[in-house]
Formats: C-alpha cells, structure tokens, sequence
C-alpha cells in the first residue's frame, strides 16, 4: 500500500503558506551587489562558501540571467579564479594571499583547502564557467595525498601533514570534486591516481552509531551533517545502493545499516521549534498516555489534558494544529533548526526515501515559521536571516519541489541545471571516457563546446582577464 | 591611525593589504578598521614566517574577530612552540575564547594540540564542565572529551559518574547517552562483560521509567542489546510495561510501540499485530511520522529482507 496521510492529520490552516519569492531575491542581490555587513567578519575564512551560497541561490531563483550582466559575472568569474593556486585547488578567502611574497617558505600559511576547492567548482559550475582556467590536474593529482590511511580525508596539506578534522565533511567535499572533475569513473585516469574508495568507505561504515545515524568518527554522537556528508558521498561514489520502493537492499561497504539509518532521519522531524517547546515533561502529569509525543512538544501540543481534550481524542487523529508546523532537528532531543531540513530531508532525497516524512509540515515550517519578513530565512523561528539558513531553507524547498524554484540535486547541492552543465562539458567527457591530456589547463584549449550562450558570452569577455590571471599565477611562483 | 601602525613594536613590519584582484568581488565583507589593519600586520608577518610574541599576540587579535581563520590556528602553534611560551598560559587564553567562540572548532583541534604538548589532563575536566553549563550537548566538546580519554587512559577517572550526574540533570541529554556508550563500549581491548551488559540494560531501564516518551535511552537499550547479541524479542516484557495494543489508550511511549512493532514483525504470527502497533503510532501517537509508519506496515506484507 501507498504511504499517503489521512487528511485528519492536516486541519485546513488559517492561510495558504507561500513562497515570498521577491523578497528572497531582493535579499540574495543585496548580499551579491553590496558589502556584507560587518558581523560577516567571522566568516572571512568562509568567503568561497558564501559566494556559492550568494550564486546558487540567485540561480535556483532563476535570476542569474535577470540580475548580473555578462561583464559582472566574468568578473565574478575572475575573482573565483583569483582564488586558486599555482600548485592546485584554491584558497577560501583572499585574506590569506601574501600577493608578489608568496614563496616555498611561506605559502603553508596560504594553502588549498578542500571545502574552497570545492565551492570554487561548484561556483563556476553556477557561473557556467567552461573550466578552461581550472588547474584539473593539479586538483586531481592532489585529492589523494589528502586522504589519510584510515581512509579519511583532511582539510589541507601543511608541510606534508593532513590538517583538519577526521570527519566525513572533507570526504564529501572530496567526492564532490571528484565526481565534478571526472565523474564516477574508477581506478588511474589519465595517469592520475584515483582516492582510496574502499578506506573511504570503511570510514563511513565505522561512523555508523549504535543509535542508527552517522557520526563524525566511531563512538562520537550521531548528528544529521555528518549524515548527509556521508550519504553523498558514497552517492557521489556510486556507492549507495538502488532504491526501490521495498526495504533497502544493504551494502556490503558503507552504510550497511540503511534501515535504521533511515528510521534515525525519520525520527530527526519535531514540532520542537523553539527553546520554550524545550520543557522537561519528567513526572509531570502531561507525560501521560494522552500525552505521548515528541517529547518536548507535547507540553505544548496539549498543555491540558482536559475532559474535552480527552474527548476529542476517542474518535479521531491525535493530529493537532501545531503539527502542521514541523522542522527538523539534527540530533535526538534537540529542537528543530532551519539548516537541518536541508541535511535531512536532503539526506532522505539522495536515498529516495523523502516521502517518508512529512514534507508539507516542513515546507509551513520553512515558509511560515522561519521564512523572514525581508527574505531569506532564520536559524529559528523570529531570528534574523543569514546567508546559511537563507540558502539551506531555499534549497530545501527546491528539493521538494517549489513552485518558482528550479529543480535541485541534493547530493552535489547545486540546480538540477548546474549539473546537467557539468555533464556537458566536453573536456569531462572526454576524461571520463579516458581521453588523455583531457584534464589538463590550457589557454589554448578549444576543449568547451558547451552550447550555453551565457557561457559563451563569459569566455569572449572575459578573455583578457585570462592571460591576467596567469600572469597573476606566474608572480605568485609556486 | 591604528593599534598596529602607531606602535613603536610594529614599526619595522609593512603590512600587506588585501588584494581582491578586481572590480567585483564576491562576498565581499564591510570590514572593521581594526580588523583590516590587524590582517594587513598578520599577512606581513606570516609571510616572514616570524616566529615572535609579537606575532603570538596579533594572532590573538585576529583569533578573536575571526576565529574560523584556518591557518592562523596552525601558525599560531608552530609559535607557541617556537618560541617556548607558556602553554599554560596558552589554555588559561583558550578557556576563554572558546567559551566565547562556542560554535568554533579550530579551537578544539588546538586545545588537542597544546594538551597533548602539555602531557597532562590536569584542569581539563573543569574547563569541560565550564562549557557544559553554557551547553551541555555541545558537540565540539564531546569530542574533544573523547580524545582525552583515549589520549591519557581516563575510561575510570570518573567519566561514567560525570555522565550520570550530567543525566541527572537532562535525562534526555543525547551527548550524554553516547558518552556513556562510548565509556563502555569503546575501549579498544574491551570484551564487555555479562554483568556490564546486565547494568547497562538496568540504567536504561530506570531512565525509561522514569520518562517513558524519551528516545535516548530507548536507543541506547535496543543499541545494548544488539551488541550483546540478543533478539529484541528479550525486550518485549519491558516494551509492553509502556504500551500494549490490547489497551491502546494507554499507551506510554511511542518508542514501546515501535519495539513491540518490530518484535511482533519477527513473530511467526505476528503480522497483524505489528500493523496494529504500526496504526496506533501513524494515527495516534506519531502522527508526524505517519507515512513512516505506514511504509513499516506495508513492509510487513514483503517477504523477509536483512533485518
């Protein structure tokens, strides 16, 4: 039988939930034409990640096009370029750039760094950049070195050590890049050695918790990013299994307890908004059979287990109004948070099990709880937007989908249109298919055959900025 | 004009300005005088690679507008070490920042550094308590935990006891519940024994008892139980003290129903009580979960697959 809900559940509301998408983009273009204000100071170092938050999310809106002139946008083309390194891959923020100093000695301080890697290519990916610029080879050539023997990636090479944390954030970002740069193609391409994917996903597998989610490292407390980084990954990889619309059939490597992993995402969604919800029901008289819900909202979805409440509930749905509202948490007996919509319900769209929770209640939750009043969306119900959330409530809402928003592919976490670009790139197919020479840079390479015209339009004005950069790259040594 | 260009102690150092490289950068930032000066002076010396109490004490400036700088972290210890400066001092300046700076792990990833320097957990364990009275579930501190009791061999140091107090206080702390786990079943040499199994079953149990509707320790019940290799069926007495489908009124914890749902499933003849349990939770008692629920139910009809 199909899982469909009765309609009990859902009493008409008051007012139709909508998307305010103006507003949304007046907010996007503000952050994309204007300085950031100063409390943006502590993402300095994150500035890559905030320019693909800023591009994809003017994309998913579908003003790309509307909003930034061709000349603009080579030159935000120019400024993601300005980020990479002569020896590969690129840095997150220009802050750390010592300009004509850089040198053996001191460009340590100066690195690559997989998460700016990453959102540089997917960025160009938004911008429909035909890569031409893109040091392929050099990423490529670097992604293994950063893979640690337990088979987990880091963030940064620094003097030849593996810096960063352990967890399955970096091996998704690593998987990305990959599958962005050569696809799911395995072994040696090109003569480029491929990343460790049995280690990688031995790494999941060990992360696996006894509770049925994903942690950042064995025995560390399940948490719903590190889920999503995980399960993407392997998607990234070809490593997920086929769904189907019977239980999921197990994987020898990886994530070899779907069932439970999929019952832990399930069980991630809550009426639980806000710290008020947060009350210890321990002994009290609402912990009571009429009372039995998600724990921390019950207080409120039935704060009087009156004659008449009790009443209500001998016929028909213990469904209540608050239930029409509900976000997701990250992690048992906390309270929801716009950003982990994104990493569950995305998680569960990569599994194809979506459907299984209740997507309606998140969307009311997104649009009328942390929706703001001057676009984008809060942390939490009431709180100001900012960029993360904003994008994070946006691009779940796509994925469910949004009428007005284009379609998205969670694993990658770019429009279902940024990735059909990247498959179109003809030096990436050539690649896949084993070409030689076909990842490597060259001004001379004719390798883009994209038929985009935006993309066109960038290469022809953008073409003196070219030989700048590399003039660029040649002072900077390396 | 500023901290840094006015001071006699800067005066050999030109600072660096940022270079954006052109008209229209992105994610450009409102930067504040003070910041923009400091990271001209940071840039300058990093690029000397100096190895300075000077260098030490800017990158403490910067640390404190932008702690997420990722190799500032990096240089900053290869100067602490450098320059043999006192690491005690070092973590007395870290308790605060990260007490200050909750969300960062930069910090974290430091803190191991300068410990596993220093040698010693002394003081560690109340820190860890500061930053658990501003948030207990942090989860950048669990971590961390979990590298010093691996780092200094604190499995019986009183872990077990701070995890039992901390539930105490929140039962449904989930970081807690880990920690337990990890305490217990995360020792490298460790055949956990009968009796260990018997107390970890039995503080569930109570927890349980004690807040029925509370899926931490019903996951840290049926997680006990699968690692001592015995059929959830052993738990079906337990589950029924919190929910039955005879009297489904009465229900006390959907978390009950779930078990039982699952424990009648494996049942020769349990099909259709499952579903009964099934229905209960989609209509009455998780109601947000329904469609879950109902995806349980129609499994029920699929022949048997991995459990």
């Amino acid at each position: 039988m199909s899982a469909t809900r009765t309609d009990s559940v859902h009493p008409p509301s008051l007012q139709a939930s909508s998307l305010d998408t103006e507003k949304h983009i007046k907010y996007w273009l503000r952050c994309l034409k204007s300085p950031l204000p100063h409390h943006y100071i502590s993402n300095d170092s994150n500035r890559m990640c905030i320019a693909f938050f800023i591009y994809s999310a003017l994309d998913i809106l579908n003003v790309l096009d509307a909003s930034v002139t061709p000349t603009e946008r080579a030159e935000h083309v120019d400024w993601v370029y300005r980020c990479q390194l002569p020896e590969g891959g690129f840095r997150m923020f220009p802050g750390s750039g010592f300009g004509k100093l850089r040198n053996e000695q001191n460009r340590k301080w100066d690195p690559p760094t997989l998460p700016a890697t990453f959102f540089a290519i997917q960025t160009l990916a938004v911008m429909k950049d035909d890569f031409h610029r893109l040091n392929k080879r050099g990423i490529l050539e670097w992604l293994p070195k950063l893979q640690r023997e337990d088979g987990s990636f880091g963030q940064m090479l620094i003097d030849g050590v593996i810096e960063g944390g352990h967890d399955s954030r970096f091996g998704y970002m690593a998987t990305g890049v990959r599958w962005m740069l050569r696809g799911t193609v395995e072994g040696s391409l090109d003569g480029i050695p491929d990343i460790d994917m049995e280690g990688f996903c031995h790494c999941v597998e060990e992360s696996q918790t006894y509770d049925g989610g994903i942690s950042e490292a064995p025995f560390h407390e399940a948490h719903a990013g590190f889920e999503f980084c995980a399960t993407s990954a392997l998607s990234l990889l070809g490593r997920l299994p086929q769904s189907s619309n019977t239980a999921l059939e197990v994987p020898s490597k990886g994530l070899t307890q779907l069932d439970s992993t999929v019952q832990w995402l399930v069980s991630r969604q809550t009426a639980t908004l806000d710290e008020e919800d947060e009350f210890d029901t321990n002994s009290d008289e609402t912990d009571t059979s009429m009372t039995c819900h998600d724990s921390h909202s019950f207080v409120k979805l039935r704060s009087f287990p009156s004659k008449a409440g009790e009443m209500s509930y001998q016929d028909r749905s213990t469904a209540h109004f608050e239930l029409q509202w509900a976000g997701f948490n990250g992690r048992p007996n906390k309270v929801a948070d716009t950003c982990y919509a994104w990493w569950v319900y995305g998680t569960l769209s990569i599994l194809n099990k979506q459907h299984l929770v209740d997507a309606e209640a998140c969307r009311r939750y997104l649009l009328d709880k942390a929706q703001h009043m001057i676009g984008g969306f809060g942390k939490m119900p009431g709180d100001p937007p900012d960029i993360y959330h904003s994008f994070l409530g946006l691009a779940t809402l796509a994925l469910q989908p949004e009428s007005g928003l284009k379609g998205f592919d969670p694993a990658l976490c770019i429009t279902k249109e940024a990735k059909q670009y990247i498959e179109s790139l003809q030096w990436r197919k050539a690649a896949i298919s084993g070409a030689s020479d076909s990842l490597n840079s060259s001004l001379s390479s004719t390798s883009s055959e994209s038929t985009n015209t935006t993309s066109q339009s960038t290469i022809s004005s953008d073409s003196p900025n070219i030989e700048k950069n590399f003039s660029y790259l040649a002072i900077s040594g390396g | 004009m500023g901290l840094y260009s006015e001071s006699p102690d800067w005066a050999d150092i030109e600072p660096i300005p940022q270079d954006e490289g052109g008209p229209n950068p992105l994610a450009a930032i409102h930067y504040s005088e003070e910041y923009s000066e400091a990271m001209g002076y940071l840039r300058a010396v990093m690029a000397r690679n100096e190895m300075s109490s000077r260098a030490l004490a800017l990158t403490e400036d910067i640390i404190d507008m932008n702690p997420a700088h990722y190799t500032i972290w990096l240089y900053r210890a290869e100067i602490l070490f450098a320059i043999k400066a006192d690491l005690h001092q070092e973590l007395e300046w870290l308790n605060e920042t990260a007490l200050a700076h909750q969300k960062n792990y930069q910090i974290w990833n430091h803190r191991q550094t300068v410990v596993d320097r220093v040698g010693s957990p002394a003081g560690e364990a109340e820190f860890i308590a500061r930053m658990f009275e501003k948030d207990a579930k942090n989860y950048h501190v669990w971590s961390y935990r979990q590298w010093l009791v691996r780092r200094f061999d604190l499995w019986e140091k009183g872990e077990l006891e701070d995890v039992e107090l901390l539930l105490k206080h929140d039962i449904r702390n989930n970081s807690a519940w880990n920690h337990r786990w990890f305490i217990v079943f995360g020792r490298d040499d460790s055949a956990v024994a009968g009796d260990v199994i018997q107390r970890e079953m039995d503080y569930a149990k109570d927890a349980i008892r004690l807040a029925p509707q509370n899926q931490s320790p019903w996951n840290y019940l049926k997680g006990v139980t699968r690692r001592a290799g015995n059929p959830m069926s052993s738990l079906k007495d337990f589950a029924s003290e919190f929910a039955s489908i005879e009297r489904p009124n009465e229900v006390r914890s959907s978390y009950a129903l779930d078990l039982l749902a699952e424990i009648y499933s494996q049942e020769s003849d349990g099909k259709l009580d499952a579903a009964v349990a099934l229905d209960l939770l989609a209509k009455h008692y998780d109601p947000i979960r329904a469609n879950y629920w109902n995806y349980r139910k129609a499994l029920l009809e699929q022949p048997a697959t991995a459990a």
